[in-house]
């Protein structure tokens, strides 16, 4: 089923045009990079400042205040450059369960940070006069780091796996 | 410019010759050197990128830039080890493919600058940070060390992307 439907795009018009254009793909992954880059420090530092290991110059609040805004335009930048990524090489991308399992991965992390977001609104201040975080806080950090850092693993194996399936 | 002997030389490796995927077990080593290769550039270029715009008084202008400064940069180096690290792995399986490369030069020479940028940066204005690290916007020249840097590592991601497409 997938693999019908990523022939099918793969022999649009739009994907074939961009096919012939052979700077748009690395173009595009550079950009997917230097995104995933500023989502996963920002990540990182969140995390560490959640457990209370690094970036202790400032409050949570403060910090992700700062960082969450970068973390939702750099989501932004990779899932429309991923995207564009998909429509030239549909074949490479649709059809390997890795691709899939990444999405989902994305999807859930993405969600479990649209929940601190909304709970650190409500919670900062709270959170800040405390010596140490709460523990479901604590666990959305641990979470976090293990599953962008999955993200990025899964992401790269595409490029190796893919071929396996053809 | 000839490939330089101890390149040639480490190309004809066992250890090269594991990592291009020929020895039973090394087939993945790769790939896995390429993911950590992303993982580690991923905090290199973050965090870097963090330091650059407050030295551009864009973001974490509510933070002392020595402050910040001391607190992100072990990452950044930490990130760098790795990544250079990894990247001397990768570079060593085909040394003399990387050495010919262009796209590979230009992002040696990327870093470089990025380097010396960083030189001039911390013997230059950077000794006198205490007097205008609030100031906002900060002096031309911290301003100007921040773009070139911020430009120069981009630089240097894109070019490392293009390696993998001109080999």
């Amino acid at each position: 089923m997938f693999r019908s439907a990523a022939e099918q795009i793969a022999n649009s018009h739009l994907s074939s045009t961009l096919q012939d254009a052979l700077w748009v793909v690395p173009l595009s992954q550079s950009m997917h990079i230097l995104a995933l880059s500023v989502l996963f420090a920002s990540v990182l530092m969140i995390s560490l400042r959640l457990l209370d290991v690094g970036a202790m110059s400032r409050s949570v609040s403060q910090l992700a205040g700062t960082l969450l805004p970068w973390i939702w335009r750099a989501l932004l930048v990779s899932l429309l450059t991923g995207l564009l990524q998909g429509l030239i090489e549909p074949v490479r991308q649709f059809i390997t369960p890795i691709f899939w399992f990444k999405m989902l991965l994305v999807a859930l992390l993405a969600l479990l940070t649209l929940w601190f977001s909304r709970a650190l609104s409500a919670n900062g201040p709270a959170w800040d006069a405390k010596a140490t975080r709460p523990a479901a806080a604590r666990l959305f950090a641990v979470v976090s780091i293990i599953g962008w850092s999955t993200v990025i693993v899964f992401g790269r194996f595409i490029a190796y796996v893919w071929a396996d399936y053809l | 410019m000839a490939t330089p002997e101890f390149i040639v030389a480490l190309q004809g490796s066992e250890l090269a010759s594991f990592i291009r995927g020929e020895t039973p077990g090394g087939e993945w080593a790769f790939p896995i050197l390429e993911t950590v290769h992303v993982m580690a550039l991923g905090v290199v270029y973050g965090s870097i990128a963090m330091v650059d715009l407050r030295l551009l008084g864009i973001t974490s202008r509510d933070v002392r830039l020595s402050k910040l400064a001391n607190e992100i940069l072990p990452w950044t180096w930490t990130g760098f080890l790795i990544a250079a690290l990894s990247g001397s792995l990768m570079f060593i399986s085909m040394g003399n493919t990387y050495w010919n490369n262009l796209e590979a030069r230009l992002k040696f020479l990327c870093m470089a600058l990025a380097g010396v940028n960083m030189a001039i940066y911390q013997f230059g204005i950077h000794r006198r940070v205490s007097e205008w690290d609030m100031h906002l916007p900060p002096p031309l020249a911290a301003r100007a060390a921040g773009a070139l840097s911020v430009t120069l590592w981009t630089g240097v991601v894109l070019l490392g992307r293009w390696i993998g497409f001109s080999i």
